[in-house]
């Protein structure tokens, strides 16, 4: 994807608009709360993936920051906003050392990402109750983030080709 | 240009994957390890971390903290006990998500009501 500054600064605002979207649809409208709290699809992150393949690490990382800002001037920028920041900035720095490594494909990474994501939040949440007992809950976290990042490289995996196809 | 990743899985893939399910088995070992209970089931209620009461697991019962009481609470929060289970029953939250996590009657794992510094967990003495 041939683009200067202005079709960069585009792109990447439309890709932030569909990755704000996407999350905010989802925690409004597939609550998972009953299967775990914590536990969701994470299909927010495929247009991360696509913003890893076509700009680089940095622009991954800004692209990150601003979707959970942007998404918590809609949910609050309480306990649930330190909640996904950390889960970002933990999956977000593997991901980029990962990436760094290049060895893995989007199905690696995507597993990376949502798993991390997942230890990211207990981590969090451990260190605000000051309690050990949220640790328990990730077995289910890594077993449901490993299922949600191997969809979510499906979704992407396929997007990308389309767009490879029509040269976008 | 940094070349971008491969769209096909390869066996890299594979080893992070292996290397995910060796490191959830350890997980999962250590866990039913650490939480064999030993000894009558208890439920133990914090609020802003702090050891508020703990209630026997085998009495049916609805426990209500009320806002009045705790000011951190966004609401009055209602505690179900009953049949060696706990669930919360009424909360006042943006998602609600601790009340829609529905009955918990395992030992360890928390009901966490996050916006509300509020979490109820069965525990027991450990062997």
């Amino acid at each position: 994807m041939k683009q200067n500054r202005v079709q960069k600064l585009t792109r990447l605002a439309m890709l932030l608009a569909l990755g704000v979207l996407l999350n905010y649809a989802e925690v409004v409208l597939l609550p998972t709360a009953f299967i775990t709290p914590g536990v969701k699809l994470g299909i927010a992150n495929t247009v991360g993936l696509i913003v890893l393949y076509y700009f680089d690490d940095r622009t991954y990382f800004f692209y990150g920051m601003m979707r959970i800002l942007l998404t918590s001037l809609f949910t609050g920028f309480g306990f649930n906003f330190l909640i996904a920041l950390s889960g970002w900035l933990l999956a977000s720095i593997v991901v980029v050392v990962m990436h760094q490594w290049n060895r893995l494909s989007i199905f690696g990474l995507s597993m990376i990402a949502a798993v991390f994501h997942g230890v990211g939040q207990i981590l969090m949440v451990s260190v605000l109750y000051q309690s050990i007992y949220m640790l328990n809950y990730l077995p289910v976290l890594w077993v449901s983030g490993l299922t949600a990042g191997l969809l979510v490289a499906k979704i992407s995996q396929q997007v990308l080709i389309r767009m490879q196809r029509i040269r976008i | 240009m940094k070349k971008p990743f491969a769209l096909q899985k390869n066996p890299f893939d594979v080893y992070v994957f292996s290397l995910f399910m060796i490191a959830l088995s350890i997980l999962i070992s250590f866990s039913n390890l650490y939480n064999r209970p030993g000894g009558d089931l208890y439920v133990s209620v914090y609020i802003e971390n702090a050891l508020i009461q703990q209630y026997s697991l085998y009495e049916t019962q609805s426990i209500t903290f009320t806002q009045a009481e705790y000011p951190i609470l966004l609401g009055d929060i209602v505690l179900g006990i009953d049949d060696a289970r706990i669930r919360i029953e009424q909360e006042t939250s943006p998602l609600n998500v601790c009340s829609e996590q529905g009955w918990v009657s395992s030992p360890g794992l928390p009901i966490i009501c996050a916006p509300n510094y509020f979490m109820a967990v069965i525990e027991a003495p450990i062997v």
